[in-house]
């Protein structure tokens, strides 16, 4: 697909529509993910399953429910042969894609799992949870290799930069961190000078910024190395909930992210302004996901609504999928 | 990698043993290109290639050819291929990621050290340092050999046409010569028992220079920094020296043809030795002067700072480390078992070393915390200052801050999309996939456990845990079981809490053991056993993080024992 098309103006060349609505989930859907090779969908719910959708015609491949309490996050191994999943069960589950079973539960946090990240090298799975803590764990041995007391409050959302070499990790506690991954050493803590509560940090796809959210309605891109920022995205509702925000590099630069206006809301990532608004949802919107080579986005909703919604741009590229 | 935001102060040299790795019993080790796999050689034939960021085993390369303990291990430039050198004379081709023999070479003797060619992604031709005769290239694929030439005598040295015979009534038997490839493979760096370091042409096998070595006495080891700037020697006199490549990296051999032929007015050794001025210049010698050391494995750290030798006499595990000007900035005692082999990771300030008794051991930095990156707006102090306060400090309404707000100007371009190459990956080939990783497959829940804790009270629990989803009401009943247990001894939570409480417990020692454990280990199996079957104990004890230094003094002890 064309990177070609970025558009300065703070204009969608075509804007999003609704595709289709995956209804299946019997409580809120709390996370939604793309595999990185992009044949698949997941969708995770408070209804402790896990649906795997495939992304060409969304028909479902598998549920997957062995986890005991609500799953919280979910991330897919960089081969897209496994799927790890974060759960109120204090647990991790790592599932095997070719069997749709799962082959490993990851257990030592004392209380329950918000996020979890694979590593870019796929050997490594990075948690964190409401026990304040952050967990690396040996995805062949299944062993916790690592323990790091990231936070003072619980631990919201955790990536991997594109090496493998930094983690960053968010908290209630009102701190992004950045961690080596090597040493578990904290290399940077990013703060500004009020701190509501951060519900969100990932990487930039090429691990130089970190996009974070605060439950004041407010997302940033921050150059860690310099520890400022560099831009402001506003106009959403998030003052409550860990709601997920991410890039969408695939047809112009954007900033995607749910709202708890029940919309889904896209950014120019250059201009700041708001591109577009999806609506549609009939609750607040905590997950969306874009396809990493296609220009279609996935939302999940809260329990009002427990629909996964996929919207796609109107182009003739994707008539073939 | 993001060096902007780490320390520079730390991150020199190795300090401490950070842990070490065991593994059947290890003889040599080998880091691959980025520092991601080590493979180990070890004495029953196998080799294993550890997982360098979890420290855990990747892949085995076993075959029930290989019995014989492995003298030397070298990875292919792009990480596919592992060589192997045992004592029963041959030397074997792994396939690193499927784990199966490429090829397998008897050679005459016992290799002592093995080099692939490093400027093929699927190398056949290697370099092998036999126990006691001349450097040899070996071509895996077709098992033929040429040995390399290994001294010259002043009557004809431009003509070399059968090197085999200059061996044969040259230099003294039973005298291992060192070799090694420079970075491109285009020449080969000879040190033999004459004192003499020979660039020996790769393509037609002649000795285009010699450089003496003062003393010349016999080189122990050869060996290039990783940019291929800097060569050092090991000699029997106990100095180490570093010398200066003064050729290009690329086409060297080119440029050494250019360098020989402007000596055409001279003859012989003599042109040999102005053509070797012209390559390498000596550059430092270190030496333990009083205690005169006979010098182990020493090689340049990975970005060719710092050099490093080890000392092993009389049971010792000492490693020794020098700034390349010459200062003595370190001396790393270790456990007393002699050191055997020895490895700077080619990016971090990370030394391995192998001793006697078949562990390796991970020496890295001593971090400290560093507090101002929990806390960006503390400032740390080397000492004590004299703090003098600002103007406006104690002001109800600072002057600064209506300023203070510093100016961002956000709109300004960000490209999030693109990335720089690493600068110390250079010379990668863009075109070449290299093996960084090998696939974590995770091994299934029930059988590990099955076999680790085979006499742990839980085993029938966890041996009908299966990862099938026919097996879930198995499981939750049992967990059902043990449930009231397990709420009297915790007065806890939730009853899911408690019940995954139980599994983890279990596992929670291995972290407490900093890794150490990683890997189930023959000889502490008994100890854990007996630990894990005191389930109650540690289910009291599992919900503090406290627990996990709880066991840590207790695996302390089980290391000394060892």
């Amino acid at each position: 697909m064309s990177s070609a098309g970025e558009s300065d103006t703070g204009v969608l060349s075509k804007l999003y529509a609704l595709h289709q609505t995956l209804n299946g989930h019997k409580r809120a859907v709390s996370s939604v993910k793309f595999s990185p090779e992009g044949s698949l969908l997941a969708s995770a719910s408070s209804d402790k399953t896990i649906r795997v959708y495939s992304s060409s015609n969304f028909s479902l491949r598998a549920q997957l429910s062995l986890h005991e309490g609500g799953i919280s996050d979910l991330s897919f191994s960089s081969d897209s042969q496994f799927l790890c999943s974060a759960s109120d069960d204090c647990s991790l589950r790592i599932w095997d894609l070719s069997t749709y079973t799962c082959v490993r539960t990851l257990e030592a946090h004392t209380n329950y799992v918000c996020c979890c990240a694979f590593s870019p090298q796929s050997n490594v799975v990075a948690s964190g949870s409401f026990d304040d803590t952050v967990r690396l764990w040996d995805v062949k041995s299944g062993n916790c290799i690592r323990v790091i007391p990231a936070h003072s409050d619980p631990v919201t959302s955790i990536d991997f930069n594109l090496e493998g070499s930094l983690i960053v990790s968010s908290s209630y506690d009102g701190l992004c961190r950045i961690w080596d991954s090597r040493t578990g050493r904290c290399v940077k803590t990013l703060i500004d000078d009020e701190s509501p509560p951060v519900s969100l940090a990932r990487f930039s796809p090429n691990g130089k910024f970190v996009l974070a959210g605060t439950l004041d309605s407010t997302l940033r891109l921050w150059n860690f190395s310099t520890g400022k920022f560099l831009k402001t995205y506003r106009g959403h509702t998030n003052l409550r909930y860990a709601i997920s925000a991410t890039f969408s590099v695939t047809n112009g630069k954007y900033i995607v992210s749910g709202s708890e206006d029940n919309c889904v809301y896209l950014w120019d990532l250059q201009s700041r302004k708001i591109v577009q608004r999806l609506e549609g949802h009939k609750d607040i919107v905590v997950s969306v996901s874009c396809h990493p080579k296609l220009n279609i986005i996935a939302s999940g909703a809260f329990e009002k609504d427990c629909s996964v919604k996929i919207w796609i741009q109107r182009d003739e590229e994707l008539m073939d999928i | 990698m993001n060096v902007t935001i780490i320390d520079p102060l730390q991150g020199d040299f190795p300090e401490v043993i950070e842990e070490y790795l065991q593994h059947g019993n290890m003889k040599c080790i080998a880091f691959n290109r980025r520092g991601t796999l080590l493979a180990a050689g070890c004495s029953d034939g196998s080799c294993v290639i550890w997982d360098f960021e979890t420290r855990g085993i990747a892949k085995e390369l076993r075959d029930k050819d290989c019995v014989a303990p492995i003298t030397s291990v070298c990875w292919s430039k792009y990480g596919h291929h592992l060589l192997a050198s045992a004592t029963d004379r041959s030397l074997t081709l792994w396939d690193v990621k499927s784990g199966e023999k490429i090829a397998r070479v008897t050679l005459q003797q016992t290799t002592l050290l093995v080099r692939l060619h490093p400027g093929s992604c699927t190398p056949s031709i290697c370099l092998a340092c036999p126990l006691s005769s001349a450097p040899i290239l070996v071509d895996l694929n077709t098992s033929s050999s040429t040995v390399l030439p290994v001294s010259v005598s002043d009557s004809g040295i431009g003509v070399l046409p059968h090197p085999r015979n200059k061996f044969a009534d040259g230099s003294p038997p039973y005298t291992p010569t060192a070799a090694t490839f420079n970075k491109n493979g285009d020449l080969i760096y000879v040190g033999n028992s004459k004192g003499e370091i020979l660039i020996v042409d790769f393509k037609t096998i002649r000795v285009h220079a010699m450089i003496p070595i003062l003393g010349g006495s016999i080189v122990r080891n050869i060996v290039f920094s990783r940019n291929g700037q800097y060569l050092l020697t090991n000699s029997n006199d106990r100095v180490i020296r570093i010398y200066e490549n003064l050729l290009t990296q690329k086409k060297a051999a080119v440029a050494l043809e250019e360098r020989s032929s402007s000596f055409d007015n001279l003859q012989g050794t003599e042109k040999l030795k102005a053509v070797g001025s012209k390559c390498l210049i000596l550059q430092r010698e270190f030496q333990d002067a009083v205690t005169k050391i006979q010098w182990k494995a020493p090689c340049f750290s990975g970005d060719g700072d710092w050099v490093v030798g080890a000392s092993a006499t009389k049971g010792e595990h000492k490693i020794y480390i020098w700034d390349r000007s010459g200062y003595l900035a370190k001396i790393l005692e270790g456990p007393k078992e002699a050191l055997i082999d020895l490895a700077w990771h080619p990016v971090r300030p990370l030394v391995v070393s192998v001793s006697i008794a078949g562990l390796v051991y991970i020496w890295a930095k001593d971090y400290t915390e560093n507090w101002s990156a929990f806390a960006p707006d503390f400032k740390e102090l080397e000492e004590n200052e004299e703090y003098v306060e600002r103007e406006d400090e104690f002001d109800l309404v600072p002057e600064t801050d209506k300023v203070k707000d510093y100016e961002v100007n956000e709109d300004e371009e960000v490209d999030v999309v693109n990335f720089d190459k690493d600068p110390a990956f250079s010379d990668s080939d863009a075109s070449m996939e290299e093996l960084c990783f090998l696939t974590a497959i995770p091994s299934p829940d029930a059988p590990e456990q099955q076999d680790k804790y085979v006499g742990s009270s839980t085993k029938v629990e966890e041996s009908t845990h299966s990862g099938s989803p026919l097996s879930v009401d198995v499981e939750q009943n049992d967990q059902a079981i043990i449930l009231p247990d397990l709420s009297l001894a915790e007065g806890g939570n939730s009853a899911a809490e408690e019940t995954v409480g139980t599994n983890s417990s279990k596992r929670r020692r291995k972290p407490s053991a900093k890794g150490l454990e990683l890997q189930a280990d023959q000889v502490r199996k008994p100890l854990k056993k007996g630990k894990s079957s005191n389930k109650s104990f540690k289910s009291k004890n599992k919900k503090n993080d406290q627990d996990t230094n709880g066991f840590a003094p207790e695996d302390d002890v089980t290391d000394e024992c060892l």
